[in-house]
């Protein structure tokens, strides 16, 4: 039998450090190790502390003031910058955002409930290594930022997210801290994956396209079975100039299905083309299943809604007036 | 390390506006908002079901958003605004109550005061929602007896009061 | 009559209790607190299935805060409860067979004080092997859970010589249908406060469905007189029957006597999961005849129900799904039997709709089967197959009889969404949306029916403060059974909503008019007050009579006091009346709720008929069904309430839709693997945004004598299978397993099937 959070609570109620910096925060874990957490909504904790699937810890280390940026989200030169401690809740109504990511925007939207978001970061979505941001964060390229041993460095979310299932696989879980994410947008691009037909129509026949899936086990609220994301281009003639795929939900650890968009790149997206992708994703994309839904299922749906898109976007960019 | 950092302690006082009151408290940090209401405070409006912020019925608003309070730490409060379902309904039946009432947006009431907390947090924010919005914002929301029927007649009706106040 | 507030007019009332709902004013009884009080927990099994080898609380007896820790030793009466059959241990002495089992109880001045108690506590298991399947615990190599056996009851019916029956028949279906684990998920987890009294008495504030019963069942357990006990039972968060069994109250009760202290009891969410019912996971198995016309021939069906580990009410759910299974057809030969197996899963019992809505589910998959091997519409199938009226009920026992049958039927065949069944899937839709109509037909049955106590009554009284007193001893658990009292006074006897003091939930003052269960409260407060209205009046206008001077034919009851006929001017009002001298103005009722002249346990005498014909949209690139359109036509005599049936028959289907599409509390080997809200889904207001239209059919024969019918659970019983319905025009595939597997009905996208040919 587990202790659970009322015990835990008054016995052995947590110090809560509330450090200014990364630095702060790390030297903090540094100090205390295995018997301090970092905090950020702390939503995630407190579900496992409750059902008794982690202990509360001796230390809580409070890391949603460590950025001291005037603007959590912001714009620069090299793309966008989220600091990890802004809620989803935050990134769910900021116009920027839905702007110039919106598939981390429908993303958000579907995590949780509005209420969850308030607390929930960002960072700490990412941090679970199974949030439902992921895979649009990952068709983005995005970048983490983050603090460690050897002080701050930059890491592309696809390595760091694979390096870190690694990692748990060998027992030897790296403690780096999440400070922020960034999506870079290279210069002269307007955002990410363009929504913008009539300045794309005028620099070129292509049709760029791009969407988000959730699926879950009802319309809201849910855990994900699948989620997944698809960004891409493809010319008047159909063809599949280059895509981003990337896949996860449930306790799978999402991630990029590059050797798919390697595959395909210059591919006419003919009905035997869009079979072998589907083919393809079933080959390469391993879900973990459960007692809710099995593997099996998971893959077909990550391949129905990844094919599904690009017959919609290809279908729009011969037919569509492009 | 910073000034701050060193605060830490299981002894701590937590100062926050509750229904509109400063409010210190003695307590400890990580203790959960929705204990400090009902076991502490003896503010009972506040439900408790399922303790994971996946059913609503603790819903409180700190500085005007629907957020689980059993979800919500003490040391996250500081220097907030806190209200309850106590506090809306401080000055009598508020037009979203009424709405509830006159559509029987509830049965037992157990989920009613989350639920009128989440829809105020929708209405104050976004007084004209559509029906993504409302189910958007009352998805943290679970009612068992109703299947929302009454619910959804009730937003609508109280949306439609705050546009045309009579 | 589509029911809604504008149709409705005056009588669409705010119900009584909702200021204090909406306001979170009302404390409800795990609200409650106590000077002094301590808090109550209970220490469960670790295992399914275990022979307990030693308890020892020495531990946690010394630990810091605690006033009591109690093992099955410190029972002083029967160690055992269960409303039907008391076979479930208060606190487990040697063995345990499902998680939920309870080993020791504990009382401590904090909660954690008593959760770190609870750690303290050692108890040594040597684990049994689990029997975690029902069918398999039938086995005769089967470890026995119980003495007699692992079969708690087996239910037959038959007729006729079904051999010889399938014989004739020139179609036969055979299908096996899974029903699943539905939990109740009422807000309010189960919980209260036990007060101890100075003079030995003990107060009990906690839910439940019959508080008379609970007096009963905590009599025989505590050893104490009946009358030593007072149960308060209202306001309760939400029960479905998930309340109607003890829960906590043994613990609470032990605990407060031993203390002398009042002790404060309120599940989490797990423990309530862990330690209440669910409703019972059924396979049932049909064999279905038809002859050459399409009239059913011959019905063969067996059903397996996992009872869990012990008795409560799983012998009348078989009972009651074994009679659903028949329904409201005509056959000629039928062979039923049903088996209720104990289990070391979680515990099965009743819930709204006891039995019937996997008996339902199952019995129209065969109608709609059976129709399409005949190439009939499914719904002139039905008809063509019904118990007209005049005819007996499933077990061919006398009912009360009325029109339902016929009248839900043709409002489902008349409407708009039972004609969009034969319009083409709209060419707007993507190619991977397919939508499809269903509809589905049941008739009902309320009461406990034959053989079992079933008592009805109330009382009616002039209050020493001039209130009109209704005093009945039915619970409040969300349905609105205040606000239909109510509006049944005023309606039926003029009185104003402010002349009213409606008391209930309270053992030391309410009679028992029996359980609030089985779709039973409302009809039978209705026939109360229908029995003593004539006297009640007539003991009013007495008084009235003797203080006005004024002659019997000249009075009259209304609003704040007895008026003058036919000028309405007030005589002499309530207040007025209740100060004078003269006997108590009272009426009493007590009576047995109707049942069938028929020797046959648990056969129903009166029926609610409803149909439901639906919607759907299927999105075959994931296989998920989304329920576009709702039409429920319900035949249950007057509306008593119109607020509160809609809000019955809406909240019903949402908990249909959830036993149909999402809910399944899993279990893995004895274990549960939905622990909490998060993993065990009901549906949100997301998943409810279709509409949902309720025609109410009130019309009654002349001379009906029983009035309204029961219309708690109809409206979660028939929404299953006309969804499956549904799916099966849309998709072309048949469910037999609920909630519906997303795998089951996905599809590869068109075009790229095109690709492969």
């Amino acid at each position: 039998m587990g202790t659970n959070a009322h015990e835990q609570e008054t016995i052995q109620s947590p110090l809560v450090w509330h450090p200014q910096s990364a630095a702060d925060a790390w030297q903090l874990k540094q100090n205390f190790g295995a018997d301090a957490v970092y905090a950020a909504g702390g939503t995630l904790l407190r579900t496992q502390w409750e059902s008794g699937l982690a202990k509360m810890p001796a230390h809580l280390i409070d890391v949603s003031r460590i950025n001291g940026q005037e603007e959590p989200i912001r714009e620069h030169e090299s793309g966008m910058t989220i600091d990890a401690a802004t809620s989803l809740a935050a990134c769910r109504s900021d116009a920027l955002i839905a702007r110039k990511l919106p598939l981390l925007a429908e993303a958000v939207k579907q995590i949780a409930a509005p209420s969850v978001r308030q607390l929930a970061t960002l960072g700490g979505n990412v941090s679970s290594l199974v949030g439902d941001s992921l895979p649009a964060l990952l068709v983005y390229d995005a970048q983490l930022h983050l603090f460690g041993g050897a002080g701050e460095h930059w890491e592309e979310l696809s390595d760091w997210l694979a390096a870190t299932e690694q990692a748990l696989l060998s027992s030897q879980p790296a403690s780096r801290l999440l400070i922020g994410i960034t999506i870079p947008m290279p210069e002269g691009t307007t955002d990410s994956h363009a929504v913008a037909p009539a300045q794309e129509e005028l620099v070129s026949k292509t049709k760029r396209f791009g969407a988000y899936y959730k699926v879950g086990r009802r319309e809201a609220f849910t855990p994900s079975v699948v989620a997944a994301a698809v960004v891409g281009s493809i010319n008047s003639s159909g063809v599949l100039e280059h895509m981003k795929l990337a896949v996860g939900g449930g306790q799978t650890i999402p991630r990029r299905l590059k050797e798919l968009e390697a595959a395909f790149a210059g591919s006419e997206l003919h009905a035997a083309t869009l079979q072998r992708i589907y083919d393809g994703v079933l080959d390469v994309y391993e879900p973990r299943g459960d007692l809710f839904a099995s593997a099996d299922y998971r893959k077909s749906t990550a391949a129905n809604l990844i094919v599904t898109e690009l017959w919609k976007s290809a279908a729009e960019a011969v037919t569509g007036g492009w | 390390m910073g000034d701050k950092a060193a605060d830490a302690s299981t002894a701590y006082k937590l100062s926050c506006t509750l229904n509109g009151k400063e409010t210190e408290m003695e307590t400890a940090p990580a203790r959960k908002l929705l204990s400090i209401l009902r076991d502490d405070l003896e503010l009972t409006g506040t439900k408790r079901s399922c303790e994971i912020g996946r059913c609503g019925a603790c819903m409180v608003l700190i500085d005007g958003k629907a957020v689980n309070s059993c979800l919500t730490m003490a040391y996250q409060c500081e220097g907030k605004s806190i209200d309850t379902v106590e506090g809306v309904s401080a000055g009598g039946i508020d037009p979203i109550q009424q709405a509830f009432l006159e559509e029987g947006g509830f049965q037992c009431g157990y989920c009613t005061p989350g639920m009128i907390i989440s829809v105020k947090a929708l209405l104050d924010g976004n007084p004209e929602p559509n029906d993504d919005e409302i189910a958007e914002a009352l998805s943290g929301n679970i009612c068992r007896c109703t299947g929302y029927g009454g619910i959804w007649r009730a937003v609508r009706l109280a949306a439609e009061r705050r546009r045309q106040p009579s | 009559m589509l029911l809604n507030r504008e149709g409705s007019g005056s009588r669409w009332r705010i119900r009584p209790d909702g200021p204090s709902k909406v306001t979170g004013q009302l404390s409800y009884l795990t609200d409650m607190t106590a000077e002094g009080m301590l808090y109550g927990l209970v220490l469960r099994s670790e295992h399914p299935h275990a022979r307990i080898l030693s308890i020892d609380t020495d531990a946690a007896k010394q630990a810091s805060g605690v006033r009591a820790v109690l093992t099955y030793l410190d029972v002083p009466g029967l160690n055992a409860f269960g409303i039907a059959h008391p076979d479930q241990p208060v606190l487990c002495e040697d063995r345990v067979r499902y998680v939920g089992d309870a080993v020791a109880t504990v009382a401590a001045e904090t909660l954690e004080e008593a959760e770190y108690a609870l750690m303290l506590i050692k108890v040594e298991y040597e684990p049994l092997p689990v029997l975690d399947d029902a069918e398999a615990a039938l086995a005769p190599e089967a470890v026995k859970l119980h003495e007699k056996g692992n079969l708690l009851h087996h239910a037959g019916y038959s007729k006729g010589d079904l051999a010889e029956g399938f014989a004739g028949c020139v179609h036969v279906v055979e299908e096996t249908y899974y029903t699943p684990r539905q939990m109740h998920t009422y807000m309010e987890t189960e919980g209260g406060l036990f007060v101890p009294g100075e003079d030995g008495r003990l107060t009990v504030y906690a839910p439940t469905q019959h508080g008379f019963m609970d007096r009963m069942q905590l009599s025989r357990i505590l050893d104490l007189p009946q009358q030593q006990i007072r149960i308060v039972s209202s306001p309760i968060g939400g029960s479905f029957g998930g309340k109607d069994e003890l829960n906590v109250q043994p613990y609470g009760a032990l605990l407060a006597l031993r203390t002398g202290l009042p002790v404060k009891f309120h599940n989490s969410r797990w423990e309530s999961v862990r330690a209440g019912l669910k409703r019972h996971p059924m396979k049932i198995t049909m064999k279905t005849g038809t002859n050459a016309e399409g009239k059913l021939i011959a019905h063969q069906v067996r059903i397996i129900a996992d009872t869990g580990p012990y008795s409560t009410l799983g012998a009348e759910v078989l009972n009651f799904a074994v009679e659903h299974v028949i329904g409201p057809y005509v056959y000629e030969h039928l062979d039923i039997n049903g088996y209720s197996a104990f289990t070391n899963n979680g515990m099965s019992g009743e819930f709204r709709g006891f039995g019937g809505n996997q008996a339902i589910f199952a019995l129209e998959g065969q109608l709609d089967r059976l129709a399409e091997l005949h190439g009939m519409d499914s719904w002139s199938f039905r008809k063509l197959n019904m118990r007209r009226t005049g005819d007996t009920g499933p077990f061919n026992q006398p009912i009360a009889q009325t029109d339902g049958a016929e009248q839900v039927w043709s409002v489902v065949a008349g409407s708009e969404l039972w004609k969009e069944k034969d319009k083409e899937q709209t060419s707007n839709q993507p190619p991977w949306i397919k939508t499809g109509v269903g509809a589905a037909f049941v008739m009902h049955g309320a009461g406990l029916g034959v053989g079992i106590p079933d008592p009805a009554g109330g009382r009616l009284q002039l209050a020493k403060d001039g209130k009109i007193e209704a005093v009945f001893g039915y619970e409040e658990f969300g349905q609105g059974l205040i606000a239909s009292l109510e509006l049944m006074l005023i309606e039926q006897f003029g009185f104003a909503a402010s002349d009213l003091r409606i008391v209930i939930g309270d053992t030391d003052i309410v009679p028992d008019s029996g359980s609030t269960t089985a779709s039973r409260a409302t009809a039978m407060m209705w026939k109360s007050l229908e029995r003593m209205r004539v006297p009640f009046e007539e003991a009013i206008i007495a008084r009235a009579t003797v203080a006005a001077g004024l002659a019997v034919d000249q009075l009259q009851l209304g609003e704040g006091g007895v008026r003058r006929k036919g000028s309405e001017e007030l005589i002499i009002s309530y207040e007025q009346l209740a100060q004078l001298e003269g006997e108590p103005v009272k009426s009493e009722t007590s009576f047995h709720f109707p049942t069938s002249s028929v020797d046959r346990i648990g056969a129903h005498f009166m029926y609610t008929y409803s149909a439901v014909a639906v919607k759907i949209e299927l999105n075959t690139l994931t296989g998920r069904v989304n329920v576009l359109k709702q039409l429920h036509a319900v035949a249950a005599g007057p509306v008593v309430n119109p607020q509160g049936f809609l809000g019955q028959i809406e909240g019903g289907s949402s908990m249909a839709l959830g036993f149909t599409l999402t809910e399944d509390a899993v279990m893995d080997k004895g274990y549960y693997m939905t622990r909490n809200l998060d993993t065990y889904l009901v549906p949100t207001i997301a998943d409810q945004r279709g509409d949902v239209e309720v025609v109410a059919i009130e019309q009654l024969p002349e001379g009906d004598t029983y009035g309204p019918r029961g219309i708690g659970e109809v409206g979660s019983v028939t929404l299953a299978p006309a969804i499956a319905s549904a799916i099966r025009a849309a998709s072309g595939k048949w469910v037999t397993k609920l909630p519906v597997q997303p795998s089951f009905l996905q599809e590869q996208p068109a075009f790229l099937q095109k690709a492969v040919d």
